[in-house]
Protein backbone atom coordinates (compact mmCIF):
# COMPACT_ATOMS: atom_id res chain seq x y z
CA UNK A 1 0.00 0.00 0.00
CA UNK A 2 1.03 3.55 -0.53
CA UNK A 3 2.54 5.57 2.28
CA UNK A 4 1.04 8.75 0.86
CA UNK A 5 -1.85 10.47 2.58
CA UNK A 6 -5.09 9.77 0.79
CA UNK A 7 -5.79 12.49 -1.75
CA UNK A 8 -9.42 11.88 -2.50
CA UNK A 9 -12.56 12.60 -0.50
CA UNK A 10 -13.33 9.92 2.05
CA UNK A 11 -16.88 9.79 0.82
CA UNK A 12 -19.01 11.58 -1.69
CA UNK A 13 -22.75 11.32 -1.59
CA UNK A 14 -25.58 13.56 -2.66
CA UNK A 15 -28.65 14.45 -0.65
CA UNK A 16 -30.57 16.85 -2.85
CA UNK A 17 -29.67 15.98 -6.41
CA UNK A 18 -30.57 12.34 -6.05
CA UNK A 19 -34.12 12.74 -4.75
CA UNK A 20 -34.86 15.35 -7.38
CA UNK A 21 -33.83 13.01 -10.15
CA UNK A 22 -35.57 10.01 -8.68
CA UNK A 23 -38.83 11.82 -8.88
CA UNK A 24 -38.12 12.91 -12.39
CA UNK A 25 -37.40 9.34 -13.42
CA UNK A 26 -40.44 7.99 -11.66
CA UNK A 27 -42.53 10.89 -12.84
CA UNK A 28 -45.00 9.15 -15.10
CA UNK A 29 -45.38 5.76 -13.48
CA UNK A 30 -48.51 4.46 -11.78
CA UNK A 31 -46.44 2.29 -9.50
CA UNK A 32 -46.48 2.63 -5.81
CA UNK A 33 -43.40 1.85 -3.80
CA UNK A 34 -43.04 0.65 -0.23
CA UNK A 35 -41.93 3.19 2.34
CA UNK A 36 -42.15 3.78 6.07
CA UNK A 37 -43.38 6.64 8.19
CA UNK A 38 -41.39 7.26 11.36
CA UNK A 39 -42.25 9.82 13.99
CA UNK A 40 -38.58 10.26 14.87
CA UNK A 41 -35.19 8.58 14.82
CA UNK A 42 -35.92 6.72 18.04
CA UNK A 43 -38.86 4.94 16.49
CA UNK A 44 -36.72 3.85 13.55
CA UNK A 45 -33.83 2.75 15.75
CA UNK A 46 -36.18 0.77 17.97
CA UNK A 47 -37.34 -1.22 14.98
CA UNK A 48 -33.90 -1.57 13.41
CA UNK A 49 -31.29 -1.34 16.16
CA UNK A 50 -28.64 -2.71 13.82
CA UNK A 51 -29.37 0.04 11.29
CA UNK A 52 -29.29 3.01 13.63
CA UNK A 53 -26.83 4.79 11.38
CA UNK A 54 -29.18 4.55 8.40
CA UNK A 55 -32.06 5.79 10.57
CA UNK A 56 -29.99 8.84 11.38
CA UNK A 57 -29.01 9.41 7.74
CA UNK A 58 -32.65 9.31 6.63
CA UNK A 59 -33.71 11.59 9.44
CA UNK A 60 -30.94 14.09 8.67
CA UNK A 61 -31.94 14.11 5.05
CA UNK A 62 -35.54 14.83 6.02
CA UNK A 63 -34.44 17.61 8.38
CA UNK A 64 -32.38 19.16 5.60
CA UNK A 65 -35.39 19.09 3.33
CA UNK A 66 -37.61 20.47 6.08
CA UNK A 67 -35.83 23.82 6.15
CA UNK A 68 -36.21 24.03 2.41
CA UNK A 69 -39.63 22.68 1.68
CA UNK A 70 -41.86 23.29 4.69
CA UNK A 71 -44.90 25.42 3.89
CA UNK A 72 -43.98 28.97 4.67
CA UNK A 73 -46.09 31.62 6.34
CA UNK A 74 -45.71 35.34 6.77
CA UNK A 75 -46.67 35.21 10.43
CA UNK A 76 -46.85 32.80 13.32
CA UNK A 77 -50.60 33.40 13.59
CA UNK A 78 -51.20 32.33 10.01
CA UNK A 79 -49.10 29.23 10.51
CA UNK A 80 -50.79 28.31 13.78
CA UNK A 81 -54.19 28.76 12.17
CA UNK A 82 -53.30 25.80 9.98
CA UNK A 83 -51.14 23.74 12.29
CA UNK A 84 -52.25 24.59 15.79
CA UNK A 85 -50.95 26.46 18.80
CA UNK A 86 -47.23 26.00 19.40
CA UNK A 87 -46.91 23.82 16.32
CA UNK A 88 -44.88 26.30 14.31
CA UNK A 89 -41.31 27.49 14.36
CA UNK A 90 -39.33 30.34 12.91
CA UNK A 91 -38.15 29.46 9.40
CA UNK A 92 -34.48 30.06 8.58
CA UNK A 93 -35.22 32.87 6.16
CA UNK A 94 -36.91 36.23 6.29
CA UNK A 95 -39.23 38.49 4.41
CA UNK A 96 -38.95 42.25 4.51
CA UNK A 97 -41.19 42.47 7.59
CA UNK A 98 -39.53 39.76 9.66
CA UNK A 99 -39.17 36.01 9.79
CA UNK A 100 -41.22 33.45 7.97
CA UNK A 101 -42.81 30.69 10.00
CA UNK A 102 -43.14 27.02 9.18
CA UNK A 103 -44.84 24.06 10.86
CA UNK A 104 -42.81 21.67 12.98
CA UNK A 105 -41.67 18.48 11.28
CA UNK A 106 -43.87 15.80 12.84
CA UNK A 107 -42.30 12.76 11.25
CA UNK A 108 -40.50 11.60 8.17
CA UNK A 109 -40.93 9.28 5.26
CA UNK A 110 -38.12 6.88 4.34
CA UNK A 111 -37.61 3.89 2.11
CA UNK A 112 -38.19 0.53 3.78
CA UNK A 113 -34.97 -0.82 5.17
CA UNK A 114 -35.31 -4.23 3.54
CA UNK A 115 -36.69 -3.03 0.27
CA UNK A 116 -33.71 -1.04 -0.78
CA UNK A 117 -32.08 -2.29 -3.92
CA UNK A 118 -28.55 -1.52 -2.72
CA UNK A 119 -26.72 -2.22 0.50
CA UNK A 120 -27.71 0.68 2.69
CA UNK A 121 -24.51 1.74 4.30
CA UNK A 122 -21.37 1.52 2.30
CA UNK A 123 -18.10 3.14 3.11
CA UNK A 124 -17.65 5.89 0.63
CA UNK A 125 -21.32 6.49 0.23
CA UNK A 126 -21.60 4.73 -3.10
CA UNK A 127 -24.89 3.06 -2.42
CA UNK A 128 -26.24 6.21 -0.94
CA UNK A 129 -25.66 7.95 -4.21
CA UNK A 130 -26.77 5.24 -6.56
CA UNK A 131 -29.95 4.33 -4.83
CA UNK A 132 -31.91 7.22 -6.23
CA UNK A 133 -31.70 5.64 -9.64
CA UNK A 134 -33.78 2.73 -8.52
CA UNK A 135 -37.01 4.57 -8.04
CA UNK A 136 -37.90 4.60 -4.40
CA UNK A 137 -38.81 7.49 -2.23
CA UNK A 138 -36.19 9.77 -0.79
CA UNK A 139 -36.39 10.55 2.91
CA UNK A 140 -38.44 13.66 3.48
CA UNK A 141 -40.31 15.53 6.20
CA UNK A 142 -43.96 14.99 7.10
CA UNK A 143 -46.41 17.38 8.70
CA UNK A 144 -49.72 17.20 10.55
CA UNK A 145 -52.24 19.98 10.26
CA UNK A 146 -54.58 21.05 13.06
CA UNK A 147 -57.74 18.93 13.24
CA UNK A 148 -56.18 16.44 10.85
CA UNK A 149 -54.61 13.22 12.09
CA UNK A 150 -52.94 12.51 8.74
CA UNK A 151 -49.22 12.75 8.04
CA UNK A 152 -48.81 14.81 4.90
CA UNK A 153 -45.87 15.73 2.71
CA UNK A 154 -44.77 19.32 2.23
CA UNK A 155 -46.99 19.29 -0.81
CA UNK A 156 -50.04 18.40 1.27
CA UNK A 157 -50.22 14.84 -0.06
CA UNK A 158 -51.66 12.50 2.55
CA UNK A 159 -49.32 9.62 3.39
CA UNK A 160 -50.65 7.80 6.43
CA UNK A 161 -52.60 8.23 9.65
CA UNK A 162 -49.99 6.58 11.81
CA UNK A 163 -46.39 5.62 11.64
CA UNK A 164 -45.45 2.33 10.00
CA UNK A 165 -45.32 0.79 6.54
CA UNK A 166 -47.04 2.58 3.68
CA UNK A 167 -47.21 2.46 -0.07
CA UNK A 168 -46.74 5.74 -1.83
CA UNK A 169 -46.83 6.86 -5.38
CA UNK A 170 -43.52 8.51 -6.20
CA UNK A 171 -45.41 10.96 -8.42
CA UNK A 172 -47.15 12.38 -5.45
CA UNK A 173 -43.97 12.93 -3.50
CA UNK A 174 -42.76 16.16 -4.85
CA UNK A 175 -39.19 17.36 -5.02
CA UNK A 176 -38.65 20.90 -3.88
CA UNK A 177 -35.20 21.19 -5.22
CA UNK A 178 -35.98 24.60 -6.64
CA UNK A 179 -37.30 26.07 -3.44
CA UNK A 180 -40.71 26.05 -5.06
CA UNK A 181 -42.61 27.67 -2.28
CA UNK A 182 -45.65 29.84 -2.02
CA UNK A 183 -45.49 33.00 -0.02
CA UNK A 184 -48.09 31.79 2.37
CA UNK A 185 -48.97 28.30 1.27
CA UNK A 186 -49.00 24.82 2.63
CA UNK A 187 -51.44 22.59 4.39
CA UNK A 188 -54.84 22.99 5.82
CA UNK A 189 -57.62 25.25 4.70
CA UNK A 190 -55.69 28.43 4.06
CA UNK A 191 -52.93 26.73 2.16
CA UNK A 192 -55.29 24.58 0.13
CA UNK A 193 -57.25 27.60 -1.04
CA UNK A 194 -54.15 29.46 -2.01
CA UNK A 195 -52.28 26.72 -3.80
CA UNK A 196 -55.23 24.85 -5.20
CA UNK A 197 -53.68 21.61 -4.11
CA UNK A 198 -55.77 20.37 -1.21
CA UNK A 199 -57.90 17.27 -1.07
CA UNK B 1 1.52 11.14 -16.93
CA UNK B 2 -0.03 8.68 -19.33
CA UNK B 3 -3.35 8.27 -21.07
CA UNK B 4 -4.77 4.80 -20.65
CA UNK B 5 -7.82 2.90 -21.79
CA UNK B 6 -10.21 1.06 -19.49
CA UNK B 7 -13.54 -0.70 -19.97
CA UNK B 8 -16.34 1.79 -19.56
CA UNK B 9 -18.81 1.22 -16.75
CA UNK B 10 -21.93 -0.54 -17.96
CA UNK B 11 -24.95 1.78 -17.74
CA UNK B 12 -22.85 4.80 -16.78
CA UNK B 13 -25.10 7.03 -18.87
CA UNK B 14 -28.18 5.97 -16.93
CA UNK B 15 -26.31 6.50 -13.72
CA UNK B 16 -25.14 9.94 -14.89
CA UNK B 17 -28.70 10.95 -15.69
CA UNK B 18 -29.96 9.63 -12.36
CA UNK B 19 -27.69 12.09 -10.55
CA UNK B 20 -28.60 15.01 -12.78
CA UNK B 21 -25.54 14.83 -15.07
CA UNK B 22 -27.63 15.07 -18.21
CA UNK B 23 -24.93 16.95 -20.11
CA UNK B 24 -22.60 13.93 -20.31
CA UNK B 25 -23.19 14.17 -24.06
CA UNK B 26 -23.46 17.60 -25.68
CA UNK B 27 -25.00 17.97 -29.15
CA UNK B 28 -24.42 14.27 -29.81
CA UNK B 29 -20.72 14.51 -28.94
CA UNK B 30 -19.32 12.88 -25.81
CA UNK B 31 -18.47 15.30 -23.01
CA UNK B 32 -17.71 12.76 -20.29
CA UNK B 33 -15.17 10.08 -21.27
CA UNK B 34 -15.70 6.86 -19.33
CA UNK B 35 -13.31 4.51 -21.13
CA UNK B 36 -10.02 6.33 -20.64
CA UNK B 37 -8.12 8.02 -17.86
CA UNK B 38 -4.91 9.91 -17.19
CA UNK B 39 -2.49 8.31 -14.80
CA UNK B 40 -0.16 10.48 -12.71
CA UNK B 41 2.64 9.51 -10.36
CA UNK B 42 2.63 10.66 -6.74
CA UNK B 43 5.58 12.90 -7.49
CA UNK B 44 3.74 14.56 -10.35
CA UNK B 45 0.70 15.22 -8.18
CA UNK B 46 2.34 16.28 -4.93
CA UNK B 47 5.60 17.86 -6.01
CA UNK B 48 4.41 19.49 -9.20
CA UNK B 49 0.66 20.03 -9.51
CA UNK B 50 -0.36 20.46 -5.89
CA UNK B 51 2.57 22.63 -4.88
CA UNK B 52 2.33 24.78 -8.03
CA UNK B 53 -1.38 25.30 -7.36
CA UNK B 54 -0.77 26.43 -3.79
CA UNK B 55 2.03 28.75 -4.79
CA UNK B 56 0.22 30.30 -7.74
CA UNK B 57 -2.86 30.84 -5.59
CA UNK B 58 -0.81 32.61 -2.94
CA UNK B 59 0.85 34.82 -5.56
CA UNK B 60 -2.54 35.73 -7.02
CA UNK B 61 -4.03 36.54 -3.62
CA UNK B 62 -1.07 38.82 -2.83
CA UNK B 63 -1.97 40.88 -5.86
CA UNK B 64 -5.51 41.67 -4.74
CA UNK B 65 -4.77 44.36 -2.14
CA UNK B 66 -2.06 45.82 -4.36
CA UNK B 67 -4.43 46.24 -7.30
CA UNK B 68 -7.20 47.60 -5.07
CA UNK B 69 -4.84 50.32 -3.82
CA UNK B 70 -3.80 51.39 -7.31
CA UNK B 71 -6.03 53.46 -9.59
CA UNK B 72 -3.61 52.74 -12.39
CA UNK B 73 -3.91 48.98 -12.05
CA UNK B 74 -7.70 49.07 -11.64
CA UNK B 75 -7.89 51.04 -14.87
CA UNK B 76 -5.49 48.65 -16.57
CA UNK B 77 -7.80 45.75 -15.65
CA UNK B 78 -10.75 47.73 -17.02
CA UNK B 79 -12.71 47.69 -13.79
CA UNK B 80 -15.53 50.26 -14.10
CA UNK B 81 -14.66 53.27 -11.94
CA UNK B 82 -18.06 53.36 -10.26
CA UNK B 83 -17.33 49.99 -8.61
CA UNK B 84 -13.77 50.47 -7.40
CA UNK B 85 -14.92 51.15 -3.85
CA UNK B 86 -17.42 48.32 -4.03
CA UNK B 87 -14.66 45.84 -4.82
CA UNK B 88 -12.36 47.31 -2.21
CA UNK B 89 -15.05 47.11 0.47
CA UNK B 90 -15.70 43.47 -0.26
CA UNK B 91 -11.99 42.78 0.28
CA UNK B 92 -11.74 44.88 3.44
CA UNK B 93 -14.70 43.02 4.89
CA UNK B 94 -12.93 39.79 4.07
CA UNK B 95 -15.90 38.44 2.19
CA UNK B 96 -14.91 34.83 1.66
CA UNK B 97 -14.24 33.09 -1.60
CA UNK B 98 -15.48 29.56 -2.09
CA UNK B 99 -13.51 28.31 -5.05
CA UNK B 100 -11.55 28.82 -8.21
CA UNK B 101 -9.91 26.77 -10.90
CA UNK B 102 -6.58 27.45 -12.56
CA UNK B 103 -5.78 26.01 -15.94
CA UNK B 104 -2.33 24.53 -16.24
CA UNK B 105 -0.30 23.35 -19.18
CA UNK B 106 1.52 20.28 -17.88
CA UNK B 107 3.18 17.39 -19.66
CA UNK B 108 4.22 15.31 -16.65
CA UNK B 109 7.84 16.44 -16.80
CA UNK B 110 8.40 20.19 -16.81
CA UNK B 111 6.85 22.42 -14.12
CA UNK B 112 3.17 23.17 -14.76
CA UNK B 113 2.61 26.55 -16.40
CA UNK B 114 -0.31 28.77 -15.51
CA UNK B 115 -2.45 29.53 -18.55
CA UNK B 116 -5.19 31.39 -16.72
CA UNK B 117 -7.23 31.70 -13.55
CA UNK B 118 -10.93 30.89 -13.73
CA UNK B 119 -11.63 32.44 -10.39
CA UNK B 120 -15.15 33.83 -10.69
CA UNK B 121 -17.43 31.31 -12.42
CA UNK B 122 -15.48 28.08 -12.83
CA UNK B 123 -17.47 25.05 -13.95
CA UNK B 124 -16.90 21.30 -14.45
CA UNK B 125 -17.06 21.07 -10.68
CA UNK B 126 -19.61 18.26 -10.46
CA UNK B 127 -17.67 16.24 -13.00
CA UNK B 128 -14.43 16.70 -11.07
CA UNK B 129 -15.69 16.53 -7.49
CA UNK B 130 -18.36 13.87 -7.70
CA UNK B 131 -18.60 11.99 -10.97
CA UNK B 132 -14.87 11.45 -11.33
CA UNK B 133 -14.73 10.22 -7.72
CA UNK B 134 -17.58 7.81 -8.35
CA UNK B 135 -15.93 6.60 -11.56
CA UNK B 136 -12.88 5.51 -9.55
CA UNK B 137 -15.02 3.92 -6.84
CA UNK B 138 -16.95 1.91 -9.40
CA UNK B 139 -13.81 0.90 -11.29
CA UNK B 140 -12.52 -0.43 -7.95
CA UNK B 141 -15.73 -2.41 -7.55
CA UNK B 142 -15.33 -3.74 -11.08
CA UNK B 143 -11.82 -4.87 -10.17
CA UNK B 144 -10.25 -2.87 -12.99
CA UNK B 145 -7.94 -0.73 -10.88
CA UNK B 146 -5.65 -1.83 -8.04
CA UNK B 147 -6.48 -0.87 -4.46
CA UNK B 148 -3.41 1.37 -4.22
CA UNK B 149 -4.91 3.70 -6.81
CA UNK B 150 -5.85 7.16 -5.59
CA UNK B 151 -7.12 10.38 -7.13
CA UNK B 152 -6.20 14.02 -6.49
CA UNK B 153 -9.73 14.96 -5.61
CA UNK B 154 -10.90 16.06 -2.18
CA UNK B 155 -13.09 18.62 -3.93
CA UNK B 156 -16.40 17.59 -2.41
CA UNK B 157 -14.96 17.19 1.06
CA UNK B 158 -13.41 20.65 0.86
CA UNK B 159 -16.57 22.24 -0.56
CA UNK B 160 -18.59 21.00 2.40
CA UNK B 161 -15.87 22.11 4.79
CA UNK B 162 -15.62 25.54 3.14
CA UNK B 163 -19.39 26.11 3.16
CA UNK B 164 -19.49 25.06 6.80
CA UNK B 165 -16.85 27.61 7.74
CA UNK B 166 -18.36 30.60 5.98
CA UNK B 167 -20.10 33.20 8.06
CA UNK B 168 -23.08 33.92 5.84
CA UNK B 169 -26.52 35.34 6.36
CA UNK B 170 -29.16 32.66 5.79
CA UNK B 171 -30.58 31.28 3.69
CA UNK B 172 -27.98 31.10 0.99
CA UNK B 173 -29.54 31.64 -2.43
CA UNK B 174 -28.01 30.04 -5.51
CA UNK B 175 -28.52 31.26 -9.03
CA UNK B 176 -27.54 30.62 -12.60
CA UNK B 177 -29.17 31.36 -15.90
CA UNK B 178 -32.28 29.37 -16.55
CA UNK B 179 -31.45 27.62 -19.80
CA UNK B 180 -28.04 26.04 -19.26
CA UNK B 181 -28.20 22.46 -18.01
CA UNK B 182 -24.46 22.48 -17.41
CA UNK B 183 -24.61 25.57 -15.24
CA UNK B 184 -27.62 24.16 -13.45
CA UNK B 185 -25.79 20.89 -12.82
CA UNK B 186 -22.92 22.78 -11.23
CA UNK B 187 -25.25 24.88 -9.10
CA UNK B 188 -27.29 21.87 -7.99
CA UNK B 189 -24.09 20.22 -6.90
CA UNK B 190 -23.01 23.27 -4.91
CA UNK B 191 -26.44 23.46 -3.28
CA UNK B 192 -26.12 19.82 -2.36
CA UNK B 193 -22.73 20.41 -0.75
CA UNK B 194 -24.04 23.49 1.08
CA UNK B 195 -27.00 21.49 2.39
CA UNK B 196 -24.61 18.80 3.58
CA UNK B 197 -22.78 21.55 5.45
CA UNK B 198 -26.05 22.43 7.17
CA UNK B 199 -26.93 25.59 5.24
CA UNK B 200 -30.48 26.37 4.21
CA UNK B 201 -30.41 26.85 0.44
CA UNK B 202 -32.75 28.28 -2.18
CA UNK B 203 -32.57 28.59 -5.93
CA UNK B 204 -33.48 31.62 -7.96
CA UNK B 205 -32.83 31.88 -11.68
CA UNK B 206 -30.55 34.79 -12.44
CA UNK B 207 -33.28 36.23 -14.67
CA UNK B 208 -35.78 36.04 -11.84
CA UNK B 209 -33.82 38.05 -9.33
CA UNK B 210 -35.80 41.15 -8.48
CA UNK B 211 -35.25 44.39 -6.70
CA UNK B 212 -37.38 45.94 -3.99
CA UNK B 213 -36.42 49.14 -2.22
CA UNK B 214 -32.81 48.88 -3.29
CA UNK B 215 -32.48 45.27 -2.18
CA UNK B 216 -32.26 42.12 -4.27
CA UNK B 217 -35.20 39.78 -3.76
CA UNK B 218 -36.04 36.30 -5.01
CA UNK B 219 -39.12 35.37 -7.01
CA UNK B 220 -41.12 35.19 -3.79
CA UNK B 221 -40.09 38.70 -2.89
CA UNK B 222 -37.90 37.44 -0.05
CA UNK B 223 -34.67 39.38 0.43
CA UNK B 224 -31.56 37.78 -0.99
CA UNK B 225 -29.06 38.17 1.80
CA UNK B 226 -26.40 35.88 0.45
CA UNK B 227 -26.14 34.75 -3.14
CA UNK B 228 -23.97 32.25 -4.91
CA UNK B 229 -24.11 33.44 -8.52
CA UNK B 230 -22.78 31.45 -11.42
CA UNK B 231 -22.73 34.60 -13.48
CA UNK B 232 -19.66 36.70 -14.27
CA UNK B 233 -19.06 39.87 -12.33
CA UNK B 234 -18.05 41.72 -15.45
CA UNK B 235 -21.51 41.05 -16.89
CA UNK B 236 -23.26 42.08 -13.70
CA UNK B 237 -21.43 45.40 -13.57
CA UNK B 238 -22.70 46.26 -17.06
CA UNK B 239 -26.33 45.33 -16.67
CA UNK B 240 -29.42 47.25 -15.56
CA UNK B 241 -29.26 46.04 -11.99
CA UNK B 242 -25.65 47.06 -11.46
CA UNK B 243 -26.50 50.12 -9.34
CA UNK B 244 -28.54 47.94 -6.98
CA UNK B 245 -25.28 46.26 -6.01
CA UNK B 246 -24.31 49.47 -4.25
CA UNK B 247 -27.44 49.52 -2.07
CA UNK B 248 -28.35 45.88 -1.51
CA UNK B 249 -26.73 44.30 1.54
CA UNK B 250 -26.43 41.03 -0.36
CA UNK B 251 -23.20 39.11 0.23
CA UNK B 252 -21.97 37.38 -2.91
CA UNK B 253 -20.09 34.21 -3.63
CA UNK B 254 -17.77 34.64 -5.40
CA UNK B 255 -17.21 38.06 -3.79
CA UNK B 256 -16.76 41.19 -5.94
CA UNK B 257 -12.97 41.28 -5.45
CA UNK B 258 -12.74 38.02 -7.38
CA UNK B 259 -13.34 40.07 -10.52
CA UNK B 260 -9.68 41.08 -10.32
CA UNK B 261 -8.41 37.51 -10.37
CA UNK B 262 -10.71 36.21 -13.10
CA UNK B 263 -9.37 38.96 -15.31
CA UNK B 264 -6.58 37.91 -17.68
CA UNK B 265 -4.85 41.21 -16.98
CA UNK B 266 -3.71 39.50 -13.80
CA UNK B 267 -1.34 37.35 -15.88
CA UNK B 268 1.06 40.14 -16.96
CA UNK B 269 0.93 41.55 -13.42
CA UNK B 270 1.98 38.19 -12.01
CA UNK B 271 4.83 37.98 -14.51
CA UNK B 272 6.01 41.53 -13.69
CA UNK B 273 6.20 40.64 -10.01
CA UNK B 274 7.67 37.17 -10.42
CA UNK B 275 9.62 37.26 -13.70
CA UNK B 276 11.01 33.88 -14.62
CA UNK B 277 8.91 31.99 -12.07
CA UNK B 278 8.86 28.33 -13.14
CA UNK B 279 5.06 28.14 -13.08
CA UNK B 280 4.47 31.36 -15.03
CA UNK B 281 4.63 32.16 -18.71
CA UNK B 282 5.96 35.48 -19.92
CA UNK B 283 2.99 37.77 -20.43
CA UNK B 284 2.32 41.36 -21.50
CA UNK B 285 -0.62 43.65 -22.04
CA UNK B 286 -1.45 43.88 -25.74
CA UNK B 287 -3.73 46.24 -27.63
CA UNK B 288 -4.51 43.65 -30.31
CA UNK B 289 -3.37 45.85 -33.17
CA UNK B 290 -0.19 44.06 -34.30
CA UNK B 291 -0.16 40.59 -35.87
CA UNK B 292 0.67 37.92 -33.33
CA UNK B 293 4.31 36.81 -33.59
CA UNK B 294 5.13 33.07 -33.68
CA UNK B 295 5.30 31.38 -30.27
CA UNK B 296 2.67 33.54 -28.59
CA UNK B 297 -0.97 33.31 -27.55
CA UNK B 298 -3.33 36.28 -27.42
CA UNK B 299 -6.40 36.32 -25.17
CA UNK B 300 -8.93 39.04 -24.40
CA UNK B 301 -8.77 40.44 -20.85
CA UNK B 302 -12.33 39.25 -20.40
CA UNK B 303 -13.16 36.02 -22.14
CA UNK B 304 -14.52 32.62 -21.30
CA UNK B 305 -14.27 29.09 -22.60
CA UNK B 306 -11.57 29.80 -25.15
CA UNK B 307 -13.52 32.47 -27.00
CA UNK B 308 -11.44 34.93 -29.05
CA UNK B 309 -8.21 33.18 -28.13
CA UNK B 310 -5.55 33.18 -30.85
CA UNK B 311 -2.42 31.01 -30.91
CA UNK B 312 0.60 31.07 -33.22
CA UNK B 313 3.06 28.23 -32.87
CA UNK B 314 6.78 28.53 -33.51
CA UNK B 315 6.32 27.44 -37.11
CA UNK B 316 3.90 30.32 -37.55
CA UNK B 317 0.73 28.19 -37.77
CA UNK B 318 -2.23 30.09 -36.42
CA UNK B 319 -5.29 28.71 -34.62
CA UNK B 320 -8.08 30.84 -33.29
CA UNK B 321 -11.48 30.59 -31.69
CA UNK B 322 -14.16 33.05 -32.64
CA UNK B 323 -16.27 34.65 -30.01
CA UNK B 324 -17.97 37.73 -28.70
CA UNK B 325 -15.12 39.07 -26.56
CA UNK B 326 -13.34 41.36 -28.97
CA UNK B 327 -13.93 44.83 -27.66
CA UNK B 328 -11.69 44.95 -24.60
CA UNK B 329 -7.93 44.80 -24.30
CA UNK B 330 -5.79 41.72 -24.67
CA UNK B 331 -2.88 39.99 -23.08
CA UNK B 332 -0.14 38.26 -24.99
CA UNK B 333 1.29 35.17 -23.35
CA UNK B 334 4.27 33.01 -24.37
CA UNK B 335 2.86 29.90 -25.96
CA UNK B 336 3.29 26.70 -24.01
CA UNK B 337 1.43 24.18 -26.15
CA UNK B 338 -0.69 21.62 -24.34
CA UNK B 339 0.80 18.11 -24.34
CA UNK B 340 -0.52 15.79 -27.01
CA UNK B 341 -1.60 12.23 -26.21
CA UNK B 342 -2.77 9.46 -28.47
CA UNK B 343 -6.05 7.69 -27.88
CA UNK B 344 -5.03 4.03 -27.92
CA UNK B 345 -8.35 2.97 -29.42
CA UNK B 346 -8.76 5.37 -32.32
CA UNK B 347 -5.18 6.52 -32.75
CA UNK B 348 -6.51 10.07 -32.58
CA UNK B 349 -4.34 12.82 -31.09
CA UNK B 350 -5.73 14.88 -28.24
CA UNK B 351 -4.55 17.99 -26.40
CA UNK B 352 -4.88 17.75 -22.61
CA UNK B 353 -5.35 20.54 -20.07
CA UNK B 354 -5.17 20.24 -16.28
CA UNK B 355 -7.77 22.23 -14.37
CA UNK B 356 -6.59 22.55 -10.77
CA UNK B 357 -9.13 23.48 -8.11
CA UNK B 358 -8.62 25.74 -5.13
CA UNK B 359 -11.37 25.44 -2.53
CA UNK B 360 -11.47 27.47 0.66
CA UNK B 361 -7.93 28.59 -0.20
CA UNK B 362 -6.51 25.08 -0.51
CA UNK B 363 -5.43 23.00 -3.49
CA UNK B 364 -8.23 20.45 -3.71
CA UNK B 365 -7.85 18.36 -6.83
CA UNK B 366 -7.80 18.30 -10.59
CA UNK B 367 -9.95 17.59 -13.61
CA UNK B 368 -8.63 16.99 -17.11
CA UNK B 369 -10.14 18.31 -20.30
CA UNK B 370 -9.05 17.23 -23.74
CA UNK B 371 -9.76 18.49 -27.20
CA UNK B 372 -8.83 17.78 -30.79
CA UNK B 373 -7.89 21.46 -31.02
CA UNK B 374 -4.98 23.06 -29.11
CA UNK B 375 -7.48 25.52 -27.59
CA UNK B 376 -9.62 24.17 -24.77
CA UNK B 377 -13.28 25.08 -25.22
CA UNK B 378 -16.52 24.56 -23.36
CA UNK B 379 -17.13 21.38 -25.36
CA UNK B 380 -13.72 19.91 -24.51
CA UNK B 381 -14.13 16.42 -23.09
CA UNK B 382 -13.73 15.65 -19.41
CA UNK B 383 -11.49 12.64 -18.68
CA UNK B 384 -11.02 11.14 -15.20
CA UNK B 385 -7.59 10.63 -13.68
CA UNK B 386 -5.85 8.45 -11.13
CA UNK B 387 -2.67 8.54 -9.08
CA UNK B 388 -0.69 5.31 -9.25
CA UNK B 389 3.05 4.80 -9.11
Amino acid sequence: MSQHPRKRSRSAHLILMVPATTLLVAGCSDNTVPAVVYRDVAECTQQHPELAAQCQIDYNQARQQHAQVAPRYMSRAECEADFGYNQCEVAPYQHSGGSYFMPLMMGYLAAQMFNRPQPMIVTGGVADSIRGANGYVPAQPLYRARDDDTFRTANNEPVARRSGNVSVNPDSVRSLENGHITRSGGFGGTAARMSGSGS
Amino acid sequence: MQRRRIAERPDWRDYAESVGFDYHTIDGEPYWIDDAYYQFSWTQIEDQLESATSELHAMAMELVPEVLRSDELLAKLQIPTAYWDYLANSWQRQQPSLYGRMDLSYDGRLPPKLLELNYDTPTSLFEAGFFQWMWLEQQFEAGLLPEATDQFNSIQEKLIWAFGGMKLPRPLHFSCVDQSSEDRGNVNYLMDCAAQAGLATRFVATESIGEAGGQFVDDDGAPIKALFKLYPWEFMLQEDFAPVLLTSPTQFIEPPWKLLLSNKGILPLLWQRHPGHPNLLECQFDDGSAPLPPGWARKPIYSREGANVELRDLAGNRSAEDGPYNDGGFVRQRLNPLPVFTDAGSGKQVHALVGSWVIGGEAAGIGLREDDSPITRNTSRFVPHVILD
